[in-house]
């Protein structure tokens, strides 16, 4: 074969196709946190063997020790739990496996995928964070309890008011990691492209490089896929955040007090309680209502509750001014 | 050892140029394979992909060179196609692609003895080309590159070994295998002399 046949026969089939660049870079990014993940178990079991042959060297007790403290950590235990999955929500143990459709209830496991379609949307609740919520067209993976790695779609993650100031949960997309420190915050990933919203507390970014960016509470962070990072302001409330107000997981105000569900109404509306004077706020720490406000949004749980009571409030701006008016001894 | 084993354990052991070798080598070649499978379906052919380089990752470990490594990927890759579309059945019209035909698959993926069949005259000429272009992946991704940028981009020798990293000399030698193991691959699989495969594509 000549080179004039070679290249009749090339030009007349055409040139190969090739996977549009954002594809591509994508599918680079997610592999390559994947691989890492494979290398540091390769490397974890090669400690551990390395371990092992210097443990038997010399005592039999001192390698059953070894064996017991070698097991993997973590492994396929339940990490989360299903709180709210709307319409089309799927759950897969591991690459070579189907997806399942997901129910709220079910019990997650290390490893596993949960990916959201067109109209699904779910709520995870993972220990010490109030919520994690995934969007509409979303997938994460569940690596540990605290280590989220998403590959498409947004997440919001409410920390909730009593997890720690500094807390573990990491969640990673393919341009870099998020630790937040007390906060509420989405990330919402577009190809290799992060958008980060901060709605409450202050966020960490570090990029693949070791480059740290902090954003703070009504700001904005956009990763661009050269990581190259920009900042804007952000709104704590408002129409961008209405998604998550379908994925709140219910909450039982039986017999508690009426603060600590305005509290919990302010924290999903992304609007501050305040109160017209210290008295009110006192008053609303004593109220303990009943009732159940299931199946309803933040705002509408929010207009039930203190329709039942003495107390005004109008969502004002940033605020949820509670206002005037005598409180009641509860509602029912 | 081979080159390919050379480059899994090199991978293994974490070397990221290793990775960055491994996904230059087989991300494009994999998702040309997936992507007629898939209709055409570009996000399909990406979730697939990714799970089955994923997938093929994981367990690298195990591979044994009994075939060549695109091969053996090319195999996870063809039963995440099936998977997806089993769980999507987005795809209702399962794609029977002339390369997946058993005698073709034999072809191509053992590449042993011509068959005795007059393929240019039994398929149209957009089969054939892409069948050409199925051919120019089954080879080393080197290989392919240089041949089409040479024969199709009009690329020197010199640039080649630039774009390879390797030099002039080495570049030129890889052209000569390249162009050998081409040949000998489309006679292979066609039955037929590149004029042959050339006429009936109309060149």
């Amino acid at each position: 074969m000549s080179d004039e046949d070679i290249a009749r026969v090339l030009k007349a089939a055409g040139p190969r196709e090739h996977a549009p660049a954002e594809v591509e870079r994508a599918v680079r990014e997610h592999l390559r946190g994947e691989w890492r993940e494979i290398v540091a178990e390769r490397q974890g079991r090669r400690r551990r063997w390395t371990g092992f042959a210097l443990a038997a060297s010399v005592a039999v007790a001192a390698v059953s020790a070894w064996l017991l403290a070698a097991q993997p950590q973590g492994a396929a235990e339940p990490v989360a739990t299903m709180a709210v999955a709307l319409d089309d929500v799927r759950v897969r143990g591991s690459w070579w496996d189907g997806w399942e459709v997901a129910t709220a209830g079910r019990t997650l496991k290390a490893g596993e995928s949960i990916e959201t379609g067109a109209n699904g949307r779910a709520a995870l609740s993972l220990p010490g964070i109030a919520s994690a919520r995934l969007d509409h067209d979303t997938r994460v993976r569940l690596a540990s309890a605290d280590r989220i790695l998403i590959d498409r779609g947004a997440l919001y993650v409410d920390a909730g008011l009593e997890s720690p100031a500094d807390s573990r949960l990491v969640v990673e997309t393919p341009a870099g990691a998020v630790r937040h420190v007390g906060t509420q915050y989405e990330v919402r990933v577009d190809g290799r492209a992060v958008r980060l919203r901060v709605r409450e507390g202050r966020v960490e970014w570090r990029s693949p490089s070791g480059a740290v960016e902090r954003g703070d509470a009504g700001e904005q962070l956009t990763i661009a896929a050269d990581g190259a990072v920009s900042r804007a302001g952000a709104a704590r409330y408002g129409e961008t955040w209405d998604w998550i107000a379908s994925t709140t997981p219910a909450i039982d105000i039986e017999g508690r007090p009426l603060a600590e569900f305005l509290s919990w109404a302010g924290r999903e509306l992304g609007r501050e309680v305040a109160y017209e004077t210290p008295g009110l706020a006192a008053d609303a720490a004593r109220i303990v209502v009943h009732g159940s406000v299931a199946g309803l949004t933040p705002a509408e749980a929010l207009d039930a509750v203190l329709a039942t009571t003495s107390v005004r409030g109008r969502l004002d701006k940033e605020r949820i001014l509670i206002t005037g008016g005598q409180l009641g001894n509860g509602t029912d | 050892m081979s080159e390919e084993k050379q480059l899994i354990q090199r991978m293994l052991g974490g070397d990221e140029q290793a990775f960055e070798a491994f996904f230059n080598a087989y991300f494009p070649r994999v998702y040309r394979f997936a992507l007629p499978r898939l209709n055409g379906d570009v996000e399909a052919a990406r979730e697939v992909v990714q799970a089955a380089l994923a997938k093929a990752m994981r367990r690298i470990g195990d591979f044994r060179g009994e075939s060549a490594l695109f091969t053996w990927i090319c195999q996870i890759c063809r039963r995440e196609a099936v998977d997806y579309i089993r769980s999507r059945r987005r795809h209702v019209k399962h794609l029977v692609l002339i390369d997946d035909r058993p005698e073709l698959r034999f072809a191509i993926e053992a590449i042993e003895a011509p068959e005795e069949y007059d393929l240019v005259r039994q398929y149209g000429r957009a089969e054939v080309g892409r069948l050409v272009r199925v051919v120019l992946d089954r080879l080393p991704s080197n290989y392919g590159d240089a041949l089409e940028w040479k024969y199709m981009e009009g690329s020197s020798v010199e640039e080649i070994g630039e774009r390879l990293g390797i030099g002039t000399i080495a570049a030129q030698s890889l052209l000569a295998r390249a162009r050998i193991a081409f040949r000998e691959a489309l006679e292979q699989v066609f039955g037929a002399e590149a004029a042959d495969i050339a006429a009936s594509l109309g060149a």
